[in-house]
């Protein structure tokens, strides 16, 4: 076969890797990057910050980097996850600095570390949702917690398939607080996040308008904390 | 803008890829509105997707913007979900940089890639809030000017702009705007303006010029109305190609575009004058860069994007007179830094064993090849220099190599062609089918498909195809008849569509002034965004130009004689007439002319423009 001719572009394989781990901000315009453009986007920020980055070794080098979990269009968090490996043990502080150079409007590093915890302990992830509609405030709370004051509710869930099935999510949905200021309902919520199961914020929002007919203006969405089984922050 | 900011911020999310419609991107160019003194918006009228590929506004965007007091802010035509958003909440179209609303701006300039194109022009400046129709717009600014390769001709468009740009940018764009910062303060008329931007070389308004037609309908004559318009204006080139301006930044899209990569131009114009092929003599002459300019374009763009792929622009960069040494030098740095090296553009004819290796991606997909004719004859016709023998030995060589797919496009409906061309076509793809089953099976891939596609031949101005009818839809259609049945193999794979596209790209592409009222009336029926098929209303571009007496037979399907006026007859493309006219001729006796490389056959480019076989002194090796 031709193949023989073939070999991995980089040939000197380099199984030694630094396993680095950021947090990272995505606000501002950067929330309306999906999380496949992000994905490119890290890539090409960390080729340009010349850190000694470390490559897949196959035929089809390339960048390592990894997402514990993914974050929908249109929110925005200070605490997003990404990991990836370096060639050279280089300080955490200089790696910092040299990826947060190459962040675009609404993107910053917050923090750099070697990963302690696995992606699969994530468990759950707390959310601040704003609401506004077209109904008050404080009839949106009435209706909140008419909404949680319910034993079972279902929504219908997309399947692989593309049909759909009844899921009951209200065991999911955990309110840590409710509040509300002249036009919005503000919601902090934990739901499950992780390899397990996993429940959109959005989705949350969007059942509790659809049940009561409520029109939104506005739905804005902020993961605020990513948490392990003990209820301690993933990083 | 705050307002438009904080509308979009409510409608975004509604929209496909809303990324394309916020800016914010990693080496766009933002700057304090406050203390820019002329704001240019470039305008693609074409989606982001496909606009953001474009090199051209690349360096224009760049070359703009290195004017400290300058801002230059990159437009694009909206998809009709985002469209239908702005216009329900009334947010006009704006710059991606600033969200300020480009009808405020001093400029508005569209680049005309391609005819289908056009509409979309007349749909932003309506969605900018703007009048479509020049006339209309009496106030100085916004001025809105064109450029790019269909400005050969833009008579079918000249009604919506107020001045165009011929030939290349990166000069007479900055004169252009020097020119309006030093009349800006006397606060000028539209008029006053334009009478002094005529006197810039490669400046053409179409206003100043008086067009009278013959009874059959044919141009007379196109004559200056203000002493100040040249009678012939000169297309603008750029005689020391190795030192223009070139960026060393993009701006890198979230989203994913059609052109995804850095891309470094190598040269410019093209040595070989296939007779069909407009670029090949707008663009004339041949022009390259320096392997060490090339070297650290390449560098700098790659370290500024983060890209993971490079890709060497031109018409055909295996022209280049050191692409050996060229490939080498670029893929010793692509290599180490884990930068794939594109060469898109490469011809057929210059593969051999070491390139091959070279380009050799780390996917092995297919080759394209695209001979354009079937047979030899007809590849003489069309001045396609490629031997049968040169097709199938890089054939040969590619299936030895393990490649599985060969894709070919031809074109139907070239000067002279007969049913025995058409049968070529499908004779050639057999050959090159057999050869697959003939190289040995350890060495070949484990399948193939052979892919032909064809398009209908739409005859352009700046050729020496320019006088010859398009074939019409019948011809078409029994020529795609021939081929079907004439294609045996199942490997082959055959792709014939037939678009009415090709009808208003020919109309579009050699029509004059009164194609204009077509465009106008076809636009008001709701025709734009005619590249997408999904969007395209042939029915509806029909209606426009029989209401408007439009045939576009007369256009599109009629022989035009030598010393007929054309419509473009006084835009000077320096390629002259008189070799048209003798490379039509030689078309019809199936005669082939040498390339430059070879030997100069007296396009009437003059040494001065700094082509590379020209005989002009040399301005950089």
């Amino acid at each position: 076969m031709a193949e023989k001719r073939l070999q991995p572009k980089n040939v000197d394989l380099r199984p030694d890797r630094y396993d680095k781990r950021v947090v990272y901000e995505k606000c501002g315009r950067a929330k309306y990057i999906s999380h496949l453009d992000l994905m490119r986007a890290m890539q090409r920020a960390i080729k340009r910050s010349k850190l000694p980055i470390w490559y897949t070794q196959g035929f089809n080098p390339h960048i390592y980097i990894m997402f514990p979990l993914t974050l929908s269009l249109g929110f925005e968090s200070r605490v997003e996850v990404m990991d990836f490996a370096l060639l050279e043990d280089l300080l955490d502080e200089e790696v910092l600095k040299a990826l947060d150079a190459q962040m675009p409007e609404g993107m910053r590093i917050v923090s750099c570390s070697t990963p302690v915890h696995s992606h699969t302990e994530i468990t759950h992830a707390e959310y601040d949702i704003r609401i506004s509609a077209d109904k008050t405030p404080a009839e949106m709370v009435e209706k909140f917690r008419d909404f949680m004051s319910r034993e079972v509710i279902e929504i219908q869930k997309r399947t692989k398939k593309g049909t759909y099935k009844p899921v009951d999510i209200r065991p999911s949905l955990e309110l840590i607080s409710m509040e509300t200021d002249e036009d919005h309902l503000n919601l902090k919520m934990k739901l499950p996040a992780g390899g397990g199961f996993n429940l959109n914020a959005n989705v949350a929002a969007e059942a509790f308008l659809d049940m009561y007919g409520i029109t939104a203006d506005e739905i804005c969405i902020e993961r605020t904390k990513i948490l392990i089984e003990n209820g301690e922050v993933f990083c | 803008m705050e307002e438009i900011k904080n509308k979009l911020e409510k409608i975004l999310l509604k929209a496909t890829k809303p990324a394309r419609y916020i800016g914010g991107e990693i080496g766009s160019v933002v700057k304090d509105r406050d203390k820019v003194d002329v704001r240019f918006a470039f305008c693609f009228p074409d989606t982001y997707d496909v606009g953001m590929s474009h090199l051209g506004m690349k360096i224009l965007y760049g070359l703009k913007n290195q004017v400290p007091n300058w801002w230059c802010e990159r437009v694009f035509m909206p998809e009709k979900d985002f469209e239908t958003l702005m216009r329900e909440n009334d947010i006009p179209l704006y710059g991606l940089e600033s969200l300020d609303p480009i009808k405020d701006f001093d400029f508005i300039g569209f680049t005309l890639q391609y005819e289908l194109s056009y509409n979309n022009v007349l749909q932003m400046l309506d969605l900018a809030g703007l009048p479509v129709l020049a006339k209309d717009r009496t106030s100085l600014t916004p001025l809105v000017v064109g450029g790019g390769p269909c400005v050969c001709n833009p008579e079918p468009m000249s009604d919506f702009f107020d001045l165009f740009i011929l030939g290349e940018g990166e000069e007479v764009n900055l004169e252009l705007l020097r020119l309006y910062e030093k009349m800006k303060p006397s606060n000028p008329t539209k008029e006053e303006f334009l009478r002094e931007a005529v006197k810039i070389e490669g400046i053409y308004v179409p206003s100043f010029y008086d067009v009278d037609y013959n009874e059959d309908g044919t141009v007379k004559s196109i004559t200056p109305n203000v002493p100040e318009a040249p009678a012939r204006i000169k297309k603008r080139i750029i005689a020391d190609f190795d030192k223009v301006y070139y960026p060393d930044s993009f701006v890198v899209p979230f989203s994913e575009i059609v052109h995804d990569r850095s891309v470094v131009e190598v040269l410019r114009g093209c040595i070989r004058g296939c007779r069909f092929c407009q670029a090949g003599f707008i663009y004339r002459p041949f022009r390259e860069k320096n392997i060490d300019t090339i070297k650290n374009e390449t560098k700098s763009l790659c370290e500024q994007t983060g890209y993971e792929e490079v890709s060497l622009s031109s018409l055909s960069t295996s022209d280049h007179t050191k692409i050996n040494e060229l490939l080498l030098s670029l893929s010793e740095y692509t290599d180490g830094e884990n930068v794939n090296l594109a060469l898109p553009s490469l011809r057929l004819d210059s593969f051999n064993e070491e390139l091959l290796e070279r380009i050799q991606a780390v996917r092995k997909s297919g080759l394209t090849f695209a001979p354009e004719a079937g047979t030899q004859r007809l590849r003489d016709v069309i001045n396609k220099n490629i031997t049968e023998d040169e097709i199938i030995n890089t054939c040969k060589m590619a299936f030895e190599w393990g490649y599985t797919q060969v894709k070919l496009y031809f074109m139907m409906g070239q000067p002279t062609e007969t049913d025995d061309d058409i049968r070529g076509i499908a004779e050639l793809s057999d050959k090159i089918l057999q050869l697959y089953f003939e190289t040995p099976k350890e060495k070949r891939g484990r399948s193939v498909q052979i892919a032909v596609s064809t398009a209908t031949f739409v005859p352009k101005p700046f050729t020496p195809f320019e006088f010859e009818p398009q074939a019409t839809e019948e011809q078409i259609k029994h020529k795609q008849e021939i081929l079907k049945s004439a294609v045996t193999s199942k490997k082959i794979k055959l792709s014939l569509h037939y678009s009415n596209t090709s009808v208003l790209e020919a109309v579009l592409a050699r029509g004059d002034r009164r194609v204009c009222k077509a465009v106008y009336a076809a636009w008001k029926k709701g025709c734009y965004m005619d590249s997408w098929d999904e969007h395209f209303q042939f029915d509806k571009w029909l209606e426009a130009f029989a209401e408007t007496g439009i045939d576009t037979a007369f256009y599109a399907n009629r022989t035009r004689s030598y010393d007929e006026v054309a419509p473009w007859s006084h835009l000077d493309y320096l390629v002259s007439h008189e070799f048209l006219v003798r490379e039509n001729k030689k078309a019809h006796l199936a005669q082939t002319t040498r390339n430059c490389k070879e030997g100069c056959s007296g396009c009437g480019i003059k040494p001065e423009c700094g082509g590379v076989y020209c005989g002009g002194k040399k301005t950089s090796t």
